[in-house]
C-alpha cells in the first residue's frame, strides 16, 4: 500500500482536524504490532481508519475531479494535436515530397528535447524548475484552464498547498503521458496517410549534406532496430533517390521513375516514431511515475502533523493523573461571624485545645491573660477526659487554639461539650500564632477558623482576632 | 494467574498539610483542588502513573485525619493482639464503621493502607510539633505497612529538628520535600527514597524513575519542536491580499497589517498552549504582554501578476521563448546567421512581453481577468524579531517546565523583556542567524540546517530549566 494523491490530501485535511490523542494512537500502534517497522504502512492505515473524522466536503475528491478533468481534457487535445501534426506533416501535394526532416525533427529530436527539458527542470532547484516549465505547453494550459476556473483556483489556493517537489513531479509526469499520446497520435497519423495516401517522402536541406553522410545520420538512428528489420534503415540508393533541391524539378524523372521506392520511408519514420517519441516517452513516464511516487512517499511523510502522529506511535503512553474527576467541595460563602477584637483579661475557665499547661502559662504570660483555672485538651488527652473537663467549665469560657492547625471534627466534638454546657454563657476562641510570632496569628488561619465556626450558635461562640 | 500487584503509597496526614499539593506535584497534575480550606479532599483518590496501560504504582490522596483520638480509644479497647495482628484491628475498623459518618475521613484514608498501599505521611515542618501527631501516627503503626514521613515547609519557620526526633520514632524515612518548589530531581529523589520502602517495590519504582524521565525528556524534545516549528512558520508568514489599483490604499494596507500581526499573535498563543499542554499545565492563569510590532517595520509589496507571473518572470519567459525560436532559424541557417536569430527572438519576445503585459492583464476571457493585483505582507525582515520570538517561547516554556504543579498562583510574564533578552546571547544569535537568514529569503532549509538549529534551542532550553 502506497500513498496516492487522494491520499496525501485525504490525510492533509484530516490532519488539521483530527490528530488523535497520544493514548489513541499509542493503543492504535499497539493493536498492529506488525506495522511497527513499517512506519508508512501504520500512518496508512491509521489514516484509512479515521478519514471518517473529516466532517468537511473532501478537498482531494474536488481536487481530483479538477485534475482529472484538466487532464482528460489535455489528453485529448494532445492525441488531436499529435494526429492533426503528423496529417499535416504528411500531407504531400503531389508537387513536392514530403521532407522527412520535419518529421524526424518533430517526431524525434522535439521529444528529446522536452525530455531533456524535463530532467533540467527536476534537477534544478526551484527557479530552475518554474523557468524551464513556462516551455511547455501543459504549464500554460494549466494556468488558463487556472484562471477560468475561480473554483479551482481557491481549491488550490486555500486547500491544496501540495509542496513544491511533489507539484514539479506531478507536473512533469503527467507531461510525459501527454506527450506519449501526442506520439501516439502522431504515429496513427503516419500509418493512416501511409495506407490512404500514396506519399512519396524525400529530404531536403540548404545544408550542405552528402547522401552518404545523411545516410549514416539515419543509420545510426535506427542502429537499434537495423538488426531484425534492416528494411526500415533507408539504403544509401534510397537517400541518394529521395534528396531533392528547392530550385531543381521537385520531382524529377529518376524520383517520378522510382516513385514505389520513395515510399519506403515510411518504416524508418513510424520505427523512429514508436522508439524516440513513444518507446522513450514511455520509459521516461514510467521513470517519471516512480519519481512522483516517492516524491509522494516523502511528502506524505513531513505533512504536518504527522511527525507528531509517528511519535505517538513510538513512544509509550504515560499518565500519571486520576481517572476519576474530583467532587469538588462547594465553598461556602462567609457569613460574618461575631469577632471580639480583643480578649478579656481574666476569665474563671481557660482551655487549650492542643496546648499543654506549660505552653499556656506562657501565652497568659505574653498576652497578660489571667484565669482561675486552666485545663488541657485534646493532643494527648482522651476523649473521655475531655468529656470530664468540658463538664467543668461555667461562665465565659476562653478557649485557645493552634490557628495554624485548621478544626478537626475531633475539635468539633469539643466545642459542642462546652456548648452544650448550660454553665458555660459564652465562649471566646482565640486563634494563636507560633511563640516565635509571638501568638501573632495568621489572618488566613484565622479566616479558616471563622470558617468552621459557621453554622454554630453565634450567642455562644465568638473568635478573638488576634492577627 | 494473578495479576502482579503494583506499588501503592497512600498520601496521609493532618488536615491541610499539603497532602493534596504533593500528589498534585508528584502526579504532574494542576488539577487536584488545593485550597486553604481544611477538608476539602473528601474522598480517596487515585494517581496512578500507567504506561501504556499498565500500572507502575498509584499514589492516594486521602482526606486528613478527623477523629484519631476516638479511633485508637477504639484501637485500644479491643483484646490485645499480637504485632502481626494488628492490622487486622484496622480492618475490623473499617468493617464496623463504614457506615458511619464520623469516620467517613478515617475510612477513607485507612482503606488503602490497609489494601496494602505504603504510607507517606505530611506534616508541616514549619510549625512546631505537637502531642495531637502522636495519635495519628499510633494508627498509623496499627496497620503495619511500611512507611515514610515528608516534611513538607508550608511557611517561613522551619521546625524540621524537632520534628525529625519525634517521627523518628514511627518512620524508617524522613524527607523534606517541598512541593511547590520541588524540581524534577527532587520529584525523582523522592521516588528513590520510596523505593527503600519495601524490597518488593523497589524494581516498579525504579521502572517509574526510568519512565518519567524518558517522558521528561520527551517533553523537551516536544517543546523543542514546537517552538522550532513556531518560529519557522512566523518568519515565513505571508499575508496575501487582493488589491484593486496599482497601488494599495491606506485601508488595504492596514488591513493586510493588521491581519499579519493578529496571525502572528494568533499563532504564539498557539504555541503557548500546545508548551502548556505537554507540561500538563492545563488550568494555568497568567498575566502577559502581546506580542509587540512597535518599530517592526513590515515588509509589503504591491505585485501585478498574469497567470501567476509576475511581469519580471513573464518578460524572462518571452525573451527566453523568443531566444529558442531565434536559435531554430540559426540552426536552419547552419550557423551563418552569427545567432543573431536567437538575439532578436530574446528581444522581441522580452519586449513583447513587457509591453504587452499591461494588455494582457486587463483581457478578460469568461468573465475573469487574466491579471491578478496582490500586496503581500512578510515574510518578517526585522533582524531582532525571531529573537524576541524565539526568547519569548523559550522563556515560557522554562517557567512552565520548572513550574510545580501543584501551584495555583497566576504567573506573571509582564517583565518577561528583561529575561528574553539574557536568553540569547550573541554566540547564539551568530549560530541561530543562519537559519533566519535562509527563512527571509523564502529558501529552503536543509534538514542538517534545522537540526543543527534545533540543538542550539535545545542547549538553551536545558539551561534555562537547570537554572
Amino acid at each position: 500500500m502506497k500513498p496516492s494523491l487522494n491520499t496525501y490530501l485525504d490525510t492533509v485535511q484530516l490532519l488539521k482536524s483530527y490528530q488523535g490523542t497520544h493514548e489513541a494512537n499509542r493503543t492504535f500502534a499497539l493493536q498492529h504490532p506488525e506495522l511497527a517497522s513499517k512506519p508508512q504502512q501504520m500512518l496508512l492505515t491509521w489514516v484509512s481508519k479515521y478519514r471518517f473524522e473529516i466532517t468537511e466536503p473532501l478537498n482531494s475528491k474536488s481536487y481530483t475531479q479538477h485534475f482529472q478533468a484538466i487532464t482528460q481534457l489535455s489528453a485529448f487535445l494532445f492525441f488531436v494535436l499529435g494526429f492533426l501534426t503528423g496529417f499535416g506533416l504528411l500531407s504531400y501535394s503531389g508537387e513536392a515530397p514530403v521532407n522527412v526532416i520535419y518529421y524526424l525533427f518533430i517526431a524525434m529530436l522535439l521529444p528529446i528535447i522536452g525530455m531533456i527539458l524535463s530532467i533540467v527542470s527536476l534537477l534544478g532547484d526551484k527557479n530552475i524548475g518554474n523557468f524551464f516549465a513556462h516551455f511547455f505547453p501543459l504549464y500554460w494550459l494549466e494556468k488558463i484552464l487556472q484562471t477560468l476556473s475561480p473554483k479551482y483556483r481557491t481549491t488550490l489556493r486555500t486547500h491544496v498547498a501540495l509542496p513544491y517537489t511533489l507539484q514539479r513531479w506531478l507536473f512533469v509526469e503527467r507531461l510525459q503521458m501527454l506527450s506519449l499520446l501526442f506520439s501516439v497520435g502522431l504515429l496513427i497519423a503516419l500509418l493512416v496517410m501511409v495506407v490512404v495516401k500514396d506519399i512519396a517522402f524525400g529530404w531536403s536541406t540548404t545544408l550542405d549534406v552528402a547522401p552518404a553522410s545523411f545516410q549514416s545520420l539515419l543509420s545510426t538512428v535506427g542502429w537499434i532496430w537495423h538488426a531484425w528489420l534492416p528494411s526500415a534503415v533507408p539504403s544509401i540508393e534510397l537517400v541518394e533517390l529521395s534528396q531533392y533541391f528547392r530550385l531543381g524539378e521537385r520531382l524529377d524523372s529518376t524520383m517520378i521513375a522510382n516513385a514505389n521506392r520513395l515510399g519506403a520511408w515510411w518504416q524508418f519514420l513510424a520505427m523512429t516514431t514508436l522508439l524516440y517519441a513513444i518507446g522513450l516517452r514511455l520509459l521516461f513516464w514510467c521513470v517519471t511515475r516512480l519519481g512522483l511516487q516517492k516524491a509522494l512517499d516523502r511528502a506524505f511523510l513531513h505533512i504536518d502533523g504527522i511527525e507528531r502522529l509517528q511519535r505517538h506511535f513510538q513512544t509509550p503512553f504515560v499518565t500519571t493523573q486520576a481517572p476519576q474527576v474530583e467532587t469538588h467541595l462547594p465553598l461556602t460563602q462567609t457569613n460574618e461571624e461575631p469577632t471580639v477584637p480583643t480578649e478579656k483579661r481574666a476569665y474563671p475557665h481557660i482551655f487549650g485545645w492542643n496546648w499543654t499547661t506549660e505552653e499556656m502559662l506562657l501565652i497568659h504570660d505574653s498576652r497578660q491573660i489571667q484565669g482561675k483555672q486552666t485545663h488541657e485538651a485534646g493532643g494527648s488527652h482522651t476523649f473521655s477526659e475531655d468529656e470530664a473537663i468540658a463538664r467543668l467549665a461555667q461562665g465565659l469560657v476562653l478557649l485557645y487554639v493552634k490557628a495554624w492547625e485548621p478544626p478537626t471534627m475531633d475539635f468539633v466534638d469539643f466545642l459542642e461539650l462546652l456548648i452544650d454546657n448550660p454553665k458555660v454563657e459564652r465562649i471566646q476562641l482565640y486563634p494563636l500564632g507560633t511563640p516565635a510570632q509571638a501568638y501573632r496569628s495568621d489572618p488566613n488561619d484565622v479566616e479558616v477558623w471563622r470558617r468552621k465556626l459557621q453554622g454554630f450558635n453565634p450567642a455562644k461562640v465568638e473568635i478573638i482576632d488576634a492577627t | 494467574m494473578q495479576p502482579k500487584l503494583y506499588p501503592k503509597f497512600a498520601v496521609v496526614g493532618h488536615p491541610n498539610k499539603g497532602k493534596s499539593s504533593i500528589v498534585s506535584s508528584l502526579a504532574l497534575d494542576d488539577s487536584v483542588q488545593i485550597a486553604n480550606t481544611p477538608g476539602t479532599t473528601q474522598v480517596k483518590r487515585g494517581f496512578p502513573l500507567v504506561v501504556d496501560g499498565k500500572t507502575i504504582y498509584e499514589l492516594f490522596d486521602t482526606p486528613g485525619f478527623q477523629r484519631a483520638r476516638r479511633i485508637l480509644a477504639w484501637l485500644q479497647s479491643q483484646e490485645p493482639v499480637t504485632a502481626d495482628k494488628r492490622a487486622d484491628l484496622v480492618k475490623s475498623f473499617i468493617t464496623q464503621h463504614r457506615d458511619d459518618p464520623r469516620f467517613h475521613d478515617e475510612i477513607e484514608l485507612l482503606e488503602p493502607i490497609i489494601e496494602g498501599a505504603g504510607i507517606i505521611y505530611v506534616v508541616d515542618a514549619s510549625k512546631p510539633y505537637g502531642a495531637e501527631y502522636e495519635t495519628e501516627m499510633e494508627i498509623l503503626r496499627y496497620t503495619g505497612q511500611p512507611s515514610m514521613a515528608i516534611l513538607n515547609l508550608i511557611g517561613d519557620e522551619d521546625y524540621r529538628e524537632q520534628w525529625k526526633r519525634a517521627l523518628g520514632h514511627y518512620f524508617r524515612l524522613v524527607r523534606t520535600f517541598n512541593p511547590m518548589t520541588a524540581t524534577f530531581q527532587d520529584h525523582i529523589a523522592l521516588l528513590e527514597s520510596m523505593a527503600q520502602l519495601k524490597e518488593e517495590w523497589t524494581e516498579d519504582i525504579k521502572t517509574a524513575i526510568q519512565v518519567l524521565t524518558n517522558l521528561h525528556q520527551q517533553k523537551i524534545d516536544q517543546t523543542i519542536d514546537a517552538i522550532v516549528t513556531h518560529i519557522q512558520k512566523s518568519l515565513t508568514y505571508q499575508e496575501i491580499q487582493t488589491i484593486a489599483t496599482d497601488k494599495a490604499t491606506k485601508v488595504e494596507e492596514s488591513r493586510a497589517i493588521n491581519r499579519y500581526q493578529t496571525h502572528l499573535i494568533q499563532q504564539e498563543k498557539e504555541v503557548e498552549k500546545e508548551i502548556e499542554t505537554i507540561w500538563n499545565h492545563r488550568s494555568i492563569d497568567k498575566v502577559e504582554n502581546l506580542l509587540a510590532f512597535d518599530n517592526v517595520g513590515l515588509f509589503s509589496k504591491e505585485s501585478a501578476s498574469i497567470f501567476g507571473l509576475s511581469q519580471k518572470e513573464l518578460i524572462v519567459t518571452g525573451a527566453s521563448a523568443g531566444a529558442l525560436g531565434g536559435l531554430g532559424i540559426d540552426a536552419l541557417a547552419g550557423g551563418s546567421s552569427l545567432l543573431l536569430g536567437s538575439l532578436i527572438g530574446g528581444v522581441v519576445g522580452g519586449v513583447g512581453a513587457m509591453l504587452g503585459f499591461d494588455n494582457l492583464y486587463h483581457i478578460k476571457l469568461l468573465g475573469q481577468q487574466f491579471g491578478r493585483r496582490e500586496l503581500t505582507i512578510g515574510p518578517m525582515q526585522n533582524l531582532n524579531f525571531p529573537y524576541v520570538l524565539l526568547g519569548r517561547a523559550l522563556y515560557y516554556a522554562s517557567l512552565l517546565a520548572k513550574r510545580s504543579h501543584a501551584l495555583r498562583n497566576t504567573l506573571h510574564l509582564e517583565h518577561e523583556t528583561f529575561y528574553t533578552q539574557q536568553i540569547i546571547d550573541s554566540e547564539m544569535r551568530k549560530e541561530l542567524e543562519k537559519l533566519h537568514t535562509k527563512l527571509r529569503k523564502g529558501e529552503e532549509v536543509s534538514e542538517e540546517m534545522s537540526e543543527a538549529y534545533r540543538q542550539v534551542i535545545m542547549k538553551s532550553f536545558q539551561a534555562l530549566i537547570c537554572s
